[in-house]
């Protein structure tokens, strides 16, 4: 199969506005005929449901916690970007779409990308709209704030919980639709596996999580929208439930991975304390705004923050990226931090982290004003590590975050199995090998309200003249059976070691070898290792309970066998490219100051993965910048 | 649901305003003997001859009745929506011991009303009980029934303790009638909370020292 | 350090619970509650036993799927907090903490601490929404939100929808979760032609799913994660008498 990326012809800010005007129609009686699942109940996947669902279509919608409301959009801090330009400084749809690029260091489609920005406005009316209390000014306008890896004051918030707002909206339009019964909302169902007949995905099999019941569901197409897989890495700022199972059963069926390895490391996260920790918990990266990132000039310096005098402090990103400081994209701070760290500079009682220094803030602006912009995450803090971050700095620490790769897809947001499609974080689009900050919530938000609903009909209009399967067809039997086999597998080994044994011993490999920095070397001993995880997983896992019940156990298990098949695929997608790009840095590749070696000559594809038996093959989607030349991504 | 709750908040409200009225009137009986009782049962007379005061009066009861059942059915109905209890619940952190006990506290007072109307109500309007006789004015002499129940240390102790529960069973009604109508001005509703206490205080003193003073008389 | 679970243990909706004693040795302080249940559940796996069941999702205090009544508390003994935000340090070496799930008649439980809170949901479907389509919205500054409003808006839509003030309250009353519902959206100029129906429908839900009245307890915004006042609770109801009235 050839990857073909339909990007229409014209001009890149004509494209999308030509494409809508080419794609098929479908009648409204014809999308009542029409069954589409969506697996996720996020921004993308609530906003892609209630929408199909107010365009005619029946649709059901799943996600593995107890209601829609929870999916991990949520847990988004900081904001969304749009190119309004409200502030008057020189912001456009254009510099959006550059700044973007640029912050994906060049390995994302030109076409996508533009479109992200262009559709970036649109949006912020969209969520006004649905109600969502966006911060204002005294005058009632809407309030901006800036982020890291631009200059302008783009993104939009709502306090620190503008991930929450957005997806309440969504949730509340998909509680609309399914009002209007035009959605069924199956919570607590988990998907197992994609049915895909004569190559086309046609259904999904899943477990109702609260019964242990498989059940089958037949379709005309089907919306992956489950999110990231940093969970790989078992401690990231994801929620635990978070999982790849679903994008990859759907790799194993034929759906392409897409640059597997790029993955975002956050550089505000609070730092891991002790070997039991489930999760790392994020600090909005908002808080780089006011806050100044040290380290001690002296190494190994066991003095107490407040008694480091000012000239024994290294404000090492202000010294090494002046023109950016302490708002360089996240790679870029991770990196810095990580080298800091390494290089014996680290604070606290595992020396894992740096200080974010709020005392010229607040000496600048005053405790109320930070209070005013911050205030719920510095209670947040105070909540987790009982410290008072008003009174001494907070310590923060790289944590695994969010996934540039996912299945790959064409501009209509179609994975390489037709009518199956991917849309959100679990997509590979418009990020390239590094996303900057407040566009993830951009992409997944225009992803299910915006596009999809505007590619589907594309493919639905075709068909419509053939007839769904039933979920009796042989294929739903076998997938099913596939699924109930592999359950079975699981509880039968019977083993010594807990599934999260496993895990913790596959995030060591994964955080050393396949996070900040990689290696050759260090990159073929981890896929070995992870095989030998792999191995031993199916050889000494020990799940108690049974299939048909509630048993979170079982969950776990299946959710981390299908991540350590993905930890392979990214080792090897991370060994393969030899450059360094964006989150992508290769030891091997780096200027004589560290920074990152991109290699556009052999270099310049989107790295496709598709299944083979168990092993990977390469395929490259070439990227052309017409519009743009590829620089060497500064911050400096 | 909303209906009944307003119900309560209502008919609770306009008994506050009876309970002024009457501890009001109570305060007659710590004048001097002679002129409490004078003016103690002309002014019981004027109450029972008035035609304003008989629809108050009607209201009165109605209000009691109503506040009482609607009480009773919304109680009813709560604890049927929480049928399982926790086996261990500290509920004294989260909340005021009154604001969990209104129905126990409003069975007390039940309690107590209808000791007090056959006290009173049922010998002087009914005529039920012990005949009451007429003072020097021709007024029926609700003074000396008054100052002989409160001569019995077992009423005096039964009027003055029952006023404990009333205290708390009106600092917390009253804010939560003012809430469940709809007040909410968050400074508003701070005036208020101390508007209660002060009220309930009052009115829960007010009407417990009466009968000590009397039975001291 | 070394803790004595006691924890409710039901292996379906329709079987008898009870508590069960676990002594665990091993935890730490700087590991959360929950994390302090995974601890559990993993020596509970190696024993052959079936681990405990209970919720939980983003463990950073913004999802709220998590929710306990730990100690006679829900959410655990501080205020304002999630059950995933609790941490051990709250606890002392040798003491015995009770584990409960939420009690209320519209929560049943489903498996140990896990209760099905999909009551919410309904309430939610109600009308907690603007009805308008995807693609019909305009300029977002064509709307001028003072900012007292639109904060006041963002103080009740914070509800993250955990149910602990239906947990912690005497009635299982969802006052204060339908209250901040509707007020983040009546407040708002969006919310106006709506607001009315809105309301009157989600309150009627609220009845309908056997939630008891709210009495004023006041319990609800002790525990409430999200900081919301009662006097959220208020305004729905001077809300519902304005809709009766001008309906």
């Amino acid at each position: 199969m050839t990857l073909d990326s339909k990007i229409p012809a014209g001009r890149l800010e004509d494209k999308w506005t030509s494409y809508q005007a080419k794609s098929h129609l479908i009648n409204p009686a014809n999308k009542k005929k029409l069954n589409i699942l969506v697996v996720g109940s996020g921004l993308a996947g609530a906003g892609a449901a209630a929408t199909l669902a107010e365009l005619g279509y029946e649709v059901q919608c799943f996600c593995y916690q107890d209601s829609a409301r929870r999916a991990h959009s949520v847990a988004a801090q900081g904001g969304i970007n749009a190119a309004k330009n409200y502030q008057h400084d020189g912001d456009s749809v254009w510099r959006m779409f550059y700044d973007t690029l640029k912050g994906g260091d060049f390995r994302s489609r030109e076409a996508n990308t533009y479109r992200l920005a262009e559709l970036s406005a649109p949006l912020i009316d969209h969520f006004v709209q649905q109600g969502v209390p966006f911060a204002r000014e005294y005058g009632g306008v809407l309030a901006n704030r800036s982020f890291g890896g631009v200059q302008v004051q783009r993104t939009f918030y709502a306090r620190g919980q503008t991930g929450q707002q957005l997806l309440l909206a969504a949730y509340s339009q998909l509680s609309k639709m399914i009002r209007a019964k035009k959605v069924e909302m199956l919570a607590r169902h988990e998907v197992l596996d994609i049915v895909v007949i004569k190559g086309k995905a046609k259904g999904v099999i899943a477990r109702d999580l609260a019964t242990g019941e498989i059940k089958r569901f037949a379709a005309d197409a089907v919306v992956l929208a489950t999110g990231g897989y940093s969970r790989v890495f078992r401690l990231s700022t994801l929620a635990i439930g978070c999982n790849g199972s679903a994008i990859w059963k759907a790799h194993k069926r034929g759906a392409y991975f897409a640059a597997p390895s790029f993955t975002q490391i956050h550089p505000t996260a609070l730092p891991q304390t002790s070997e039991s920790q489930s999760k790392l918990t994020l600090m909005s990266e908002s808080l780089r705004n006011d806050g100044r990132i040290w380290v001690p000039k002296k190494e190994d310096d066991n003095r107490q923050a407040k008694d480091i005098p000012e000239e024994e402090r290294d404000y090492y990103l202000e010294r090494r990226y002046p023109s950016f400081g302490n708002l360089a994209p996240r790679d870029i701070a991770s990196r810095a931090a990580k080298e800091r760290i390494d290089a014996g500079y680290g604070v606290g009682q595992l020396k894992n982290a740096v200080y974010l220094d709020f005392k010229h803030a607040i000496k600048k602006l005053g405790k109320d004003v930070i209070q005013d912009k911050y205030g719920n995450l510095f209670s947040m803090y105070e909540k987790i590590t009982g410290i008072n971050a008003y009174e001494e700095p907070m310590k923060i620490s790289p944590a695994a975050h969010f996934s540039m790769g996912g299945l790959w897809v064409d501009y209509e947001l179609m994975t390489s199995i037709p009518g199956l499609y991917a849309i959100g974080e679990c997509n590979y689009s418009d990020h390239g090998a590094n996303r900057l900050g407040a566009n993830s919530l951009l992409q997944t938000s225009i992803d299910g309200y915006f596009i999809l609903p505007n590619t589907i009909n594309n493919y639905l209009e075709g068909e419509l003249k053939e007839t769904r399967p039933d979920v009796n067809h042989p294929e739903f039997v076998k997938v099913e059976d596939e699924v109930k086999s592999q359950i079975g597998k699981i509880l039968a080994i019977n083993g010594h070691r807990t599934t999260d044994d496993f895990h913790r011993e596959l995030g060591k490999v994964m955080w050393q070898e396949c996070a900040m920095s990689r290696n050759k070397k260090g990159l073929q001993k981890a896929i070995l290792q992870i095989k030998e995880i792999k191995d031993a997983f199916w050889k000494e896992v020990k799940v108690t309970g049974y299939d048909n019940e509630m048993n979170p156990e079982l969950e776990k298990a299946l959710r981390l066998a299908d991540f350590i098949e993905l930890a392979i695929l990214m080792c090897t997608d991370a060994l393969e490219r030899n450059e360094s790009c964006g989150a992508h840095f290769r030891e091997e590749y780096q200027t004589e100051d560290g920074e990152a070696m991109r290699n556009d000559e052999d270099y310049k594809y989107v790295s496709v993965w598709e299944y083979d038996a168990g092993d990977f093959k390469l395929h490259k989607e070439v990227l052309e910048f017409e519009y743009v030349q590829p620089t060497v991504r500064s911050y400096k | 649901m909303f209906y009944r709750k307003n119900i309560i908040a209502v008919t609770g409200m306009f008994l506050c305003v009876f309970l002024i009225v009457h501890l009001s009137a109570n305060a007659i009986l710590l004048f001097p003997e002679t002129t409490a009782r004078t003016l103690y049962n002309s002014y019981s007379t004027t109450l029972r001859e008035s035609i304003v005061i008989k629809i108050v009066a009607y209201l009165l009861y109605l209000s009691i009745i109503f506040h009482v059942v609607y009480a009773a059915i919304v109680t009813y109905k709560n604890r049927r929506s929480k049928k399982d209890k926790y086996i261990m619940n500290h509920k004294h952190e989260t909340s005021s011991w009154a604001s969990q006990n209104m129905g126990l506290l409003g069975v007390l007072i039940l309690i107590f009303i209808v000791v007090h109307l056959v006290n009173f109500w049922a010998r002087v309007k009914l005529g039920i009980g012990e005949k009451v006789g007429l003072d020097a004015y021709g007024n029926i002499d609700v003074y000396e029934v008054t100052y002989s129940l409160f001569h019995n240390i077992y009423y005096v102790l039964f009027y003055s303790v029952l006023m404990i529960p009333l205290g708390f069973h009106l600092h917390h009604g009253l804010q939560s009638a003012f809430k469940t109508l709809g007040f909410y001005h968050k400074k508003g509703l701070a005036v208020l909370a101390k508007i209660s206490l002060i009220y309930a205080i009052i009115m829960s003193i007010g009407f417990a020292i009466i009968p000590v003073i009397v039975y001291f008389k | 350090m070394k803790i004595t679970f006691k924890i409710w243990r039901q292996e379906g909706a329709n079987s008898e619970g009870s508590l069960k004693t676990y002594d665990i040795d091993g935890l730490t302080e700087d590991m959360s509650f929950l994390e302090a249940l995974d601890h559990l559940n993993e020596r509970l796996v190696l024993k052959g036993e079936k681990v405990v069941a209970f919720d939980h999702d983003c463990r950073e205090g913004i999802c709220g799927q998590c929710g306990v009544f730990i100690n006679g508390r829900a959410h655990g003994p501080h205020d304002h907090m999630t059950t995933c935000q609790l941490h051990m340090r709250s606890f002392k070496d040798g003491d015995i903490i009770v584990v409960e799930p939420y009690r209320a008649g519209a929560f049943p439980v489903i498996k140990d601490l896990v209760v099905d809170r999909t009551a919410f949901d309904r309430i939610i479907e109600q009308g907690a929404y603007i009805t308008a389509k995807t693609g019909t919205a305009a300029e977002a500054n064509a709307i001028l939100i003072p900012k007292e409003v639109a904060d006041s808006s963002m103080d009740v839509a914070a509800c993250i929808g955990c149910g602990a003030c239906v947990a912690t309250c005497k009635n299982a009353s969802a006052a204060l979760f339908t209250s901040a519902k509707i007020n983040h959206l009546n407040k708002l100029p969006q919310g106006h032609p709506e607001a009315h129906k809105r309301v009157l429908d989600m309150t009627n839900q609220m009845a309908i799913e056997n939630f008891g009245s709210c009495t004023f307890t006041a319990a609800c915004e002790v525990e409430c994660p999200a900081g919301i006042s009662i006097s959220s609770i208020a305004e729905m109801n001077a809300r519902y008498i304005k809709a009766k009235l001008f309906e």
